[in-house]
């Protein structure tokens, strides 16, 4: 349930808010959801009825989007809780550079170098393998709360 | 022949008996023909047998426990200055220990417990977590009268609670939940910026205080230093506030350490004051209260009011007699069990006492 906008990430992201409120109570599984501060996608939802332990609340396990540690929040199901806005963006892999950086090339034509590669050891592998086989890659890059990240690589070459 | 037999049966029915008059009481219930005197009914009591003479004798124990003044003892030998001055000596009462089970709270026994630490008539209570949250709850919006048989399910699907007869709305614990979750942010803030340590009586001076409320009795302990302990705090609706917050707003600390030495301190220095325990129901409240009188070597007065029975070998049933055996309670101490629902007893029981001796002390 990602957002697919191809928008151009600019610098300063001031003016467009990270986050949006929604009822506790109509946030579902494989939605969005911020805890501790971190955008995370939700793992799972359990609601407890009215009770003794006072109004109805909603049970939320994420997987923080970036660092995929699991995150715990029980939220009253009437009260508002934040919701990432997060975007993903596909971008044609350039260059590796030695220090860690991926250089990526935008829609606009324009070169975009501030990311890292990904922490994940299986996509690391990938892009790396990928880009020494000299294939064409493109990466997904998953953005949220001022933080980006690739998720995810496409091989568009030629077989 | 016959005559033998006949003769012998009579012997043995009809056995000699040593003569009791003068040495027990004799048994005689109240005579309406004087009248509906509320007063002569209950004082009957002694007298009419089965548990209403343990009711009565509850009501010679209590009165005795508070009657009592260090100027009744002889002077010991080691006694202070200050402890030998006769002035000292008439000033210096029995401290009570006051224990109920939650379900008082909730029944219309709450208000009888608010006469007693409105007027400071109690040293220290126990109870455990509805205890408190109950009373604090009536203050936000009332409990009901219900029906044992009530079915669970259809409640439930009506959001109504049900404790015994008595029916508890969910929304009351919404309204309980609203009031208490900013009170926890203020005292997580205290704990961090001014090094506060929560302890369970602690945090309940401070729902006494701001309840703030004349019809709950831990708004008069709170205005009258009456400390109200509570180990359990957890197991109730409160513990589960403080689950919520802990989600929230993480950190709360509350210290149980600190307690029990305020609760077992409560007991050790009370002396030379004599020690009276009055606990309606069992569980944890009417052991944490004879645990504790254990480390002064035993109370000297104590009355159980419960109707747990002592065969399954549960704490809450056993009788004062057990309690002796640990040195929870004097060999030489004034005891009596009287099994009996606390909410017919316990009003009567302090009509005659606590509530009779205000009047004098008027």
């Amino acid at each position: 349930m990602s957002d697919e906008e191809h928008h151009f990430e600019s610098k300063a992201d001031a003016g467009a808010s990270k986050t949006y409120p929604q009822q506790a109570g109509t946030i579902r599984k494989n939605g969005y959801i911020v805890i501790k501060n971190r955008p995370c996608k939700v793992f799972e939802v359990s609601t407890s009825k009215t009770g003794k332990h006072g109004h109805a609340k909603c049970h939320f396990v994420g997987i923080d989007i970036f660092t995929a540690k699991k995150l715990e929040d029980i939220v009253p199901s009437s009260h508002n809780c934040d919701v990432p806005h997060v975007n993903r963006t596909d971008y044609q892999l350039i260059d590796i550079s030695e220090d860690g950086f991926v250089s990526l090339l935008t829609e606009s034509g324009d070169t975009k170098d501030d990311l890292r590669l990904p922490t994940d050891e299986n996509l690391l592998k990938q892009i790396k393998d990928g880009f020494a086989e000299g294939k064409d890659l493109v990466v997904s890059v998953m953005s949220a709360m001022g933080e980006e990240q690739i998720c995810a690589l496409k091989d568009i070459g030629p077989k | 022949m016959d005559d033998k037999l006949i003769k012998s049966a009579h012997t043995a029915v009809f056995k000699g008996s040593d003569s009791l008059e003068g040495i027990c009481t004799r048994i005689e219930g109240y005579d309406f023909n004087q009248g509906v005197n509320y007063s002569r009914l209950l004082k009957s009591m002694l007298s009419s047998g089965f548990q209403a003479s343990n009711f009565g004798e509850a009501i010679e124990i209590v009165n005795e426990m508070l009657n009592w003044r260090l100027s009744d003892e002889p002077i010991a030998e080691d006694s202070s200055e200050e402890e030998k001055d006769p002035t000292y000596r008439e000033s210096v009462r029995s401290k009570v220990f006051l224990g109920f089970t939650s379900n008082l709270i909730s029944s219309g026994v709450r208000d009888t417990v608010r006469y007693l630490t409105e007027h400071h008539m109690v040293d220290v209570i126990v109870t455990t977590t509805g205890g408190i949250e109950e009373d604090l709850i009536k203050c936000l919006a009332p409990t009901y009268k219900g029906d044992f048989s009530l079915p669970g399910a259809q409640l439930r699907s009506r959001g109504l609670n049900r404790i015994g007869n008595l029916l508890v709305p969910n929304d009351n614990y919404c309204k309980f939940e609203d009031w208490i979750i900013p009170i926890f942010d203020q005292m997580l803030k205290e704990q961090h910026e001014e090094n506060v340590l929560w302890t369970p009586s602690k945090l309940i001076a401070r729902l006494g205080r701001e309840i703030n409320n004349g019809s709950s009795y831990l708004y008069w302990a709170y205005k009258n230093n009456i400390p109200v302990f509570c180990p359990g705090l957890t197991d109730g609706s409160l513990g589960d506030m403080l689950y919520f917050h802990s989600f929230r707003s993480p950190g709360l600390i509350i210290d149980v350490v600190q307690d029990i030495r305020a609760m077992n301190g409560e007991a050790v220095r009370a002396s030379p004051r004599k020690t009276g325990m009055i606990i309606l129901g069992g569980g944890l409240p009417k052991h944490h209260i004879c645990n504790a009188n254990m480390m002064r070597n035993g109370a000297d007065y104590a009355v159980y009011i419960n109707t747990a029975q002592e065969y399954d070998g549960s704490d809450s049933g056993a009788r004062p007699d057990e309690a002796v055996s640990w040195g929870k309670i004097r060999g030489s101490a004034k005891t009596v069990k009287v099994h009996c629902d606390a909410t017919i007893a316990f009003p009567l029981l302090v009509a005659e006492t606590f509530a009779s001796k205000s009047k004098n002390l008027a």
